[in-house]
């Protein structure tokens, strides 16, 4: 009895604790410009927007964030986490921003606040290489299909899923990489993930895996991610202002073609999402 | 598979060794104040001991580790990933060496005490020169095999965002499509650095001074 009420006193003074600290928490744009470094976290199993190349982190996030930090005036730094860890991160303060990308959704914006989008993010189908059996997105029906746990993809799969005469036997992953190994290795029968993703893949693995188009569900679109308050505000405000400079100079559109093969368009912002 | 990969396995095995090798040590300091505390009888020291290892025995490492990562910055104290990854080892570690620590201290045979008394050592001396050597020659295999349980637990830090052995060789797999090549490698690295600790290990324990038999 007497330990647990020890327990709950201590509990309750870290989080009294807490609440008092986080009161004085200043502007960050200020603090990362006096620090001169933007803390960014994400996990490098994304491709082709965050991924390691031979032991290199690289992608289109990379890329992309050399130049938003060029602009701010600030150096990047990365944070890897796994992908379900980044959002507790994120609001423990472990970095600024989350790179991801994620999938705008509805219940996101409820919470964080995205950057303009910098990819479409509508979801389909990866399949192996000469697999007969799928040859359109509703063939998938009452199949195994792999897709990243807590992702926005996964709520898209189960939307569909459920359009089906059979259900999907969806299983989760903790990262999209070990999906595909799992779809080479044939312990599933594809993946479903976002188009640019498993464009990518698809390319890079030519042989092995194969893209089944169309593409399906409503249109979605990737942003990065950043926390809602308003210290956090004036960050968002400036990192918004450094990618619509970005795409509105072309630069944008030469990082997705050399990403993704083909640039398209995106909106300025999205404000009402599918999901 | 490829020189290259391998290479990049071995570099990133260097975030093993070192944060195990960190952790242990300040485990180990961090034990011999609680084993302390365990055997000085006195509540007040015993009780917040006991406190302290049933919680980081009984909690999963990986569930500190994301605790120490995420709840710290709640309470003011914004730790980077390696020093949460310390942290949450050392604690975790010292824990358990505290009670391997306790029980060696416990087996130490009453009749050599008595004996070293009675030749009239004073309790200081005892303590220095009978209990400490016979308690560290009781406890250290079982340190040894704390050490090597830490060399493998550190595959999970990456959970608060270090690319150590295991991360690495299953970003690589995720990367190469080369699973078996790239995971049996990182387990011969893991084999090779845990054989090297259990030799080193070996050769220490023969020039500790011996137990009587």
């Amino acid at each position: 009895m007497k330990k647990n009420s020890l327990l709950k006193g201590l509990v309750g003074a870290v989080f009294l604790f807490g609440a008092t600290i986080s009161a004085h928490a200043a502007d960050t744009l200020a603090a990362v410009k006096a620090a001169g470094t933007l803390k960014v976290g994400t996990e490098t199993a994304f491709a082709p927007f965050d991924f390691i190349d031979a032991g290199e982190h690289v992608g289109l996030n990379v890329d992309l964030f050399n130049e938003i930090g060029k602009e701010l005036g600030v150096k990047i730094e990365w944070v890897t986490l796994p992908w379900d860890g980044v959002f507790p991160a994120l609001e423990a303060g472990k970095f600024d921003v989350v790179a991801g990308p994620a999938t705008i959704t509805k219940k996101r914006m409820e919470r964080y606040r995205f950057t303009p989008p910098l990819a479409e993010a509508t979801i389909a189908i990866l399949k192996k290489a000469g697999d007969k059996t799928i040859n359109k997105p509703e063939d998938i029906a009452g199949k195994k299909i792999g897709v990243g746990k807590a992702t926005a993809q996964l709520d898209q799969l189960k939307e569909f899923s459920e359009t089906l005469p059979t259900k999907v036997d969806i299983r989760e992953y903790p990262a999209f990489t070990e999906s595909y190994a799992d779809l080479a290795a044939g312990r599933i029968a594809g993946v479903a993930n976002s188009l640019p993703n498993i464009a990518f893949v698809a390319k890079q693995r030519e042989g092995t895996f194969e893209v089944v188009l169309p593409p399906f569900g409503k249109k979605s679109y990737f942003g990065f991610i950043g926390l809602k308050d308003a210290d956090h505000a004036p960050l968002m405000d400036a990192i918004d202002a450094a990618m619509l400079k970005i795409k509105a100079d072309g630069r944008m559109a030469t990082l997705q073609k050399k990403w993704f093969g083909a640039s398209f368009d995106t909106p300025d912002s999205v404000k009402d999402p599918a999901f | 598979m490829s020189i290259k990969l391998f290479e990049l396995l071995l570099q990133a095995s260097i975030y093993t060794v070192t944060i195990s090798v960190v952790s242990i040590l300040i485990g180990f300091a961090i034990a011999i104040l609680l084993s302390g505390m365990l055997l000085s009888g006195r509540s007040l020291f015993v009780r917040p001991a006991q406190i302290f290892i049933s919680f980081f025995r009984g909690v999963p490492l990986l569930v500190q580790l994301l605790l120490i990562y995420n709840l710290l910055p709640v309470i003011g104290i914004n730790v980077p990933s390696v020093v949460a990854a310390i942290i949450g080892l050392s604690l975790c570690t010292a824990a358990y060496q505290a009670e391997n620590l306790r029980g060696g201290f416990a087996s130490v045979p009453l009749g050599l005490v008595e004996s070293a008394e009675m030749v009239g050592l004073t309790p200081r001396q005892v303590f220095r020169r009978i209990k400490v050597p016979i308690a560290l020659r009781l406890t250290f295999p079982a340190l040894v095999n704390e050490a090597i349980l830490i060399l493998k637990a550190s595959s999970l830090v990456s959970v608060v965002g270090i690319v150590e052995l295991t991360r690495m060789a299953q970003d690589l797999a995720g990367s190469t499509f080369l699973p078996l090549q790239i995971f049996a490698s990182a387990g011969l690295i893991y084999l090779m650095i845990n054989w090297l600790v259990a030799l080193a290990g070996g050769m220490i324990e023969n020039r500790l001074p011996g137990v009587p038999r």
